[in-house]
């Protein structure tokens, strides 16, 4: 179990099943809080995990995420959750250390990845391709912020939700 | 022109999970997904409180939360800033949520496990839209002021409660398209609800009865608050349950059962509506549809300002009937010819049966009985609602017992099963009572 003391990088990794699940075609919701604990929310364009998955970068559309950035800059605190709309499947990481990174091009390929497989995901419960893409936005800029998980949590609807994820 | 949460109320449907940052006291931020973002006022929104949840834990300790809505339409994205403000355990706001949410747990096959346990009530402090996007947005059928103009002009001219209802019913599918609709009325003791009108249904149900708390209907008349459900769920139904605890509750109750409530079989949106006289419960007006996610806010207020100006013309037509009440006229009719039918009454329940068919119990059945008779004593068949409402053998439970729905009742069941009797309105307060064939009258006691 991922220690939840915010003790950096000292607890056991992401699960490889967890790893794979979080950069597929989940929604990933990405929040942040302001030096006056209001918090902020932004839907992220998808998700990478370090090979050692010790280490998570969140992708979002800076134009919609100015004040979350500012918020990332600020205090470097994070919070993710991660859901796959057809199963209700959700996680939640969180990190304390989390801070704007230079994004490669490896990041653009998971971007559109993630729509791609993120869109499939709508469709299986009824949405278009259009809407999906309405929510999604254009997105013709990426940043790229890196965060270690200090607690992960199990999110999906039911008696469990709120736990710690056991890994 | 600032966005106003009027404006944004499809996000507010359900269809489409909302998301919810928050953060604790000692500044680790949360996000969560929520079920249900229900617009109460343009200032302010509930959120179902299901579990005990981090979400839950910030906002008591630290109430700034970010909300951010989805149009299930055009995907457009609004954010939300709002401060939590209360929870209501009970009551019309959580009644009305309540069953929201089973219809979105039944759409997102989580029932059993979406459960409100609270309303949390939050003040919007400021609405952002998300640069986005978003598609162009549907044509919306429109229940605007235009259309409810067209229905309210035919409800003021309503010469009595039966045309009233019927303006209504007919209105509802003219103007607004809604073609499976009824309205119950409530006795004045609240213990049920009767079916005194419907259209677009193969049988009429006229008589049929719910309990207040039972299904939307009931939920509506007992919370006195609009009931809309978006996707068909079992929890708010209205079928075997009721029949089961019927059987256990005797004879009055299997009765109950006998005239069947309408209902569309492949339901899936349904809306109850209140029908108000100040405080007291007329009835409930209640629409239905095949067809998901029908009735939405703009028609909840469509039906909620119909039923309104209803429950008033309804109360000033009772008071003028009340003022004008004509003296009956006294001719006595001829004897009628023919094979005599045999009507039996049970002191048990007031309930009559003509030959071997159910006719109508309780109240009605007492003001059919009391006809009846008269005519076989005394050939009379001329009558005062006056009359009937100081009979002490009808035993109105209460002087503001809607007697006038009593005789719609009477009169729409004789026509739809007994039709060699009936009830013929001759004048403001008054009526003639129709006897087509000889009637052989028969009382069984308790």
């Amino acid at each position: 179990m991922l220690g939840m003391t915010g003790d950096k990088g000292q607890g056991p990794p992401l699960d490889a099943d967890n790893a794979a699940f979080i950069q597929g075609g989940v929604s990933v919701i990405v929040a942040t809080r302001n030096s006056e604990c209001v918090p902020d929310v932004v839907r992220g364009c998808g998700c990478r995990v370090s090979r050692d998955r010790r280490r998570i970068t969140v992708l979002v559309e800076p134009g919609r995420a100015d004040t979350l950035l500012g918020d990332i800059a600020a205090n470097g605190m994070i919070a993710v959750v991660f859901s796959q709309p057809s199963t209700h499947r959700t996680i939640q990481l969180k990190g304390s250390d989390a801070r704007i990174v230079k994004v490669t091009a490896a990041d653009r390929t998971v971007a559109a990845r993630h729509l791609r497989d993120w869109s499939e995901d709508l469709c299986r419960i009824g949405c278009t391709p259009e809407f999906a893409n309405a929510v999604r936005g254009d997105v013709p800029r990426l940043a790229a912020i890196a965060f270690t998980p200090s607690a992960a949590f199990q999110q999906t609807p039911g008696p469990g939700a709120g736990k710690p994820l056991a890994t | 022109m600032p966005l106003t949460l009027h404006a944004i109320r499809p996000c507010f449907e359900g269809a489409v999970p909302a998301v919810i940052a928050t953060c604790a006291l000692d500044g680790t931020p949360n996000v969560s997904y929520i079920s249900e973002v229900h617009y109460v006022d343009p200032q302010h929104v509930a959120l179902s409180f299901q579990f005990f949840s981090k979400t839950r834990q910030n906002v008591l300790e630290n109430p700034r939360a970010t909300v951010v809505v989805i149009h299930p339409d055009t995907g457009a994205q609004h954010k939300l800033a709002v401060r939590y403000l209360r929870t209501e355990e009970s009551g019309p706001l959580f009644e009305c949520m309540k069953a929201k949410l089973a219809g979105i747990a039944s759409h997102a096959g989580m029932t059993g496990v979406f459960r409100l346990r609270g309303s949390d009530v939050y003040r919007v402090e400021s609405i952002t839209e998300v640069y986005g996007t978003s598609l162009a947005a549907l044509p919306v059928r429109s229940a605007g002021a235009a259309e409810l103009r067209c229905c309210m002009a035919r409800l003021s001219a309503a010469p009595d409660l039966a045309s009233l209802l019927d303006a209504l019913l007919d209105g509802l599918a003219a103007q607004f398209g809604i073609t499976q609709a009824m309205v119950l009325m409530g006795d004045a003791a609240g213990e049920k609800l009767y079916t005194v009108a419907s259209r677009g249904y193969p049988q009429s149900g006229v008589g049929a009865e719910i309990r207040p708390g039972e299904g939307v209907i009931g939920t509506a008349a007992l919370a006195r608050t609009p009931i809309r459900i978006s996707h068909a769920t079992s929890e708010f139904g209205y079928g075997r349950a009721m029949r089961e605890d019927a059987r256990s509750r005797g004879l009055t109750a299997v009765l109950e059962q006998e005239i069947a409530l309408p209902g569309l079989p492949e339901s899936q949106s349904q809306i109850a509506v209140p029908i108000l006289s100040g405080a007291h419960l007329l009835g409930v007006l209640f629409a239905e549809s095949a067809e998901t996610s029908r009735f939405g806010y703009d028609e909840e207020d469509a039906l909620a300002v119909l039923a309104s100006h209803v429950g008033a013309v309804a109360a000033l037509l009772e008071e003028r009937d009340e003022a004008h009440e004509e003296a009956p006229a006294t001719a006595q009719s001829a004897s009628p010819e023919g094979a005599p039918l045999r009507i039996r009454r049970y002191a048990e329940n007031d309930s009559i049966f003509a030959g071997e068919d159910y006719l109508i119990k309780g109240v009605a059945g007492a003001i059919l009985w009391k006809l009846l008779r008269n005519f076989v004593d005394e050939r009379r068949t001329e009558h005062t609602n006056r009359e009937l409402r100081l009979d002490p053998s009808i035993r109105l439970p209460d002087l503001s017992e809607n007697l006038e729905a009593r005789l719609i009742l009477l009169q729409r069941r004789l026509e739809e099963r007994c039709p060699a009797l009936g009830i013929e309105k001759t004048g403001r307060g008054r009526f003639r009572f129709n006897v087509r064939r000889p009637v052989q009258l028969a009382e069984i006691p308790r």
